[in-house]
């Protein structure tokens, strides 16, 4: 099985480390994991801010690097949504794109829902000692259904205790630009969320999403919490790997 | 209503800061959302699939919104044959023209008015009352707007950004008496003083303006569906009763009624039925005692008519149960004054543009997360996040973004495309964001967004980025 990594522009720029676990999972369950070099972002801000030029321009030069591989397997459901779901709308009256694009959105996977549906029997080599808690990201939670896979994953990690928080599914108020056009309405949103998880006791909140996580630790922090660590899924399911 | 929305981003930052809105929203939230999912357990018990309801409700507001005019005649004609009259209006102003008219026509100095969001639509309340008619609204909460000389808050509950202390102070000065010390334990008392009073206007007015939740075709009435009882009084007690609804509200029959109220109630306020449904039909005939001795339907366009057929005709299945405000997060740090016209929340953010202009509420569109929390409760499964994200496109393709914006994403849009300037350009980004750190080893003010950096730190990146340590890992 031949896939390609879309590690995403966020982890690229501000959490390698994603990738990298991201990385190791997959290669540790036997996958030929590829890295397509010419990868930059998936378009989903032009989509979001409604240039629908710019943002069919990147899903064509997306759908080029993917469309070789079996596989297309991403470390968020926020980019894995807009491969999914907007590459098929956006391309849907272009004749030479159309079945290019339903055909990479169909292979393409949120890494939690590739890991329990594609590899059901994969190892998780991480370990943590202690309490997490989980927060569902929108556009996984909503747009593709991702909710028991991560648990189920979590599940499988050494030591973990996942305590659920109040309203699990309600947005952080990341939602893109939205957090730095609307700041202030944005700080409200994930101050709820940050109660929820302080609630909780948890040593660390998991996601799926880095734009979603960078929210909340941003949030953490300011509010003076520096102890409760902030880690992708990835990361914890990957364990402690030198980059 | 005028419309402020172009004032959203200013009015939303003075909303996040007032304190006592905010401990009120954060109260009132869990309860909207706890009953919503109460309601919907009530069918799960009865072995009804929510899903599949969804779909019904779904299909019978799509089969009248694809054929609206048909159904319109077909409710004009039943409700005429039952002895109303029926009036349309082309906008707001030709509402408050025609109530007015009608009002002066009957020598009405008083109009009881039970909720209706089309009278702020139109600016009803200005115009009665400038033509010297008095207009008093029965809904408890919009009575306590109507004295605070403000405007409804949220479709259903019009006051819930109102405390018991500034109710009562309201209240005393109203009602011509001393102000008492008020708890929750005294909201029974505090709305039977209002009944009492309300009760001498039910008695006293002329007219009675009513909206309607459903217009039934097949036998040409007004459906309302009510807690209070103020419906029930408004439309049966005066000599006159006028329904202002707007175009979209048809439902072909009372079997499709019917399918519908098992989800808006249940959407709206969690009750498996609304404390009153009320079928209104014609006016009092010769062997009747009780209702109005004439009714008039004034039904609305005011931008409806022009989604028909448009890229936003999904807007029009819209029940007004107001669900979709009440999981918003976003309706939820700000109430709904900030979002500057009659509806608030992402019904607002769609409809506010459309019936006021696109370059009039040019915000609303952009104020989600893109959550789909309001998506997902919708009765009748409007997609609103598409709509909202339609709209963003609308302002693209008619040049109303700043230029700043757009030649930043055209620039990021022009790099993005090209790998191997994208390379250069984030790592120096990972580097000069690495160099930003303070000695706690997190940036705390960001130049380049400033709107985060207010109120978040920001996790700077380790100085490399992926795409370097992998090429790197693969040389060695």
């Amino acid at each position: 099985m031949r896939l390609a990594l879309y590690v995403t522009c966020l982890v690229d720029l501000m959490r390698p480390a994603v990738g990298f676990a991201a990385l190791h999972l997959l290669e540790g369950a036997g996958c030929e994991v590829v890295v397509p070099p010419g990868q930059t972002c998936c378009g989903q801000p032009a989509w979001s801010a409604g240039n629908r030029d710019l943002a069919r321009d990147l899903a064509k030069k997306a759908i080029a690097e993917l469309e070789s591989f079996d596989y297309v397997v991403i470390p968020s459901g926020s980019c894995a949504e807009h491969i999914r779901i907007a590459y098929p709308q956006l391309l849907a009256d272009d004749a030479d794109w159309s079945a290019r694009a339903a055909a990479v959105a169909g292979r393409s996977y949120e890494l939690s829902r590739f890991l329990d549906e594609v590899l059901p029997s994969c190892a998780v080599p991480g370990a943590f000692a202690g309490r997490v808690t989980y927060h569902d990201s929108c556009k996984g939670l909503r747009g593709l259904g991702i909710k028991a896979q991560p648990r189920a994953l979590l599940g499988k990690v050494r030591g973990l205790t996942l305590t659920e928080m109040q309203d699990c599914e309600e947005c952080c108020g990341f939602g893109g630009v939205f957090a730095v056009r609307f700041g202030e309405v944005s700080t409200a949103i994930v101050d709820r969320k940050c109660e929820a998880i302080a609630a909780t006791g948890a040593d660390a909140v998991v996601g799926g999403d880095l734009g979603c996580l960078l929210n909340i630790e941003g949030r953490l922090r300011r509010r003076g919490d520096l102890r409760t660590q902030v880690l992708h899924l990835a990361e914890v399911l990957a364990g402690p790997e030198p980059v | 209503m005028h419309s402020q929305a172009m004032f959203f981003q200013a009015r939303a930052g003075v909303q996040v800061r007032n304190a006592g809105l905010q401990k009120t929203l954060k109260r009132v939230r869990p309860l909207f959302v706890a009953k919503r999912v109460k309601g919907v357990a009530g069918l799960v018990e009865d072995g009804i699939d929510v899903e599949e309801l969804r779909g019904a409700c779904e299909a019978i507001r799509r089969r009248v919104v694809d054929d609206l005019d048909v159904w319109l005649e077909l409710f004009e004609a039943r409700a005429l044959a039952s002895g109303a009259e029926v009036l349309w209006a082309r906008d707001g102003d030709e509402v408050a023209r025609l109530v007015v008219d009608i009002a002066q026509r009957h020598g009405v100095t008083k109009a009881v008015k039970s909720k209706s969001m089309l009278s702020e639509e139109a600016l009803l309340n200005e115009a009665l009352s400038a033509a010297g008619i008095r207009p008093v609204e029965t809904d408890l909460g919009e009575y306590i707007v109507q004295l605070a000389g403000e405007t409804p808050s949220h479709i259903i509950a019009p006051a819930v950004h109102k405390t018991i202390v500034e109710v009562e102070a309201l209240f005393a000065e109203e009602h011509k008496r001393p102000k008492q010390e008020r708890t929750s334990a005294d909201i029974p008392a505090m709305a039977a003083e209002a009944r009492a009073v309300l009760r001498q206007h039910f008695l006293s007015a002329e007219m009675g303006i009513s909206g309607a939740n459903f217009l039934i075709a097949e036998s040409g009435s007004a459906a309302l569906v009510t807690n209070e009882g103020n419906g029930r009084m408004v439309t049966t007690l005066p000599k006159v009763h006028v329904v202002i609804t707007g175009i979209e509200k048809i439902v072909p029959t009372l079997e499709d009624f019917a399918t519908l109220m098992r989800l808006l109630p249940r959407s709206a306020t969690g009750q498996s039925i609304s404390n009153y449904v009320s079928l209104l039909t014609g006016t009092r005939s010769a062997d009747e005692t009780e209702g109005p001795e004439k009714t008039v339907f004034i039904l609305v366009d005011n931008g409806r008519a022009a989604l028909a057929g448009s890229d936003f005709s999904d807007m029009l299945r819209c029940i007004r149960c107001g669900a979709c405000m009440n999981h918003c997060p976003v309706y939820f740090s700000l109430g709904g004054h900030a979002y500057g016209w009659v509806y608030p929340g992402p019904m607002g953010s769609v409809l506010t543009p459309l019936y006021t202009g696109i370059e009039n509420a040019l915000d609303l569109p952009h104020a989600s997360t893109g959550c789909n929390q309001c998506g997902s409760v919708c009765p009748v499964n409007i997609p609103l996040p598409a709509l909202m994200h339609r709209l963003r496109e609308v302002q693209n393709e008619r040049g109303l973004r700043p230029w700043g914006e757009r030649l930043a994403l055209r620039a990021w849009g022009w790099v993005a495309g090209r790998p191997g300037l994208y390379r250069w350009m984030s790592r120096r980004a990972a580097r000069y964001m690495r160099w930003l750190a303070d000695d706690s080893g997190r940036i705390r003010i960001f130049g380049l967004a400033p709107g985060w950096s207010a109120g978040r730190d920001l996790t700077p990146p380790p100085g490399q980025t992926f795409h370097e340590l992998y090429a790197a890992r693969k040389r060695a």
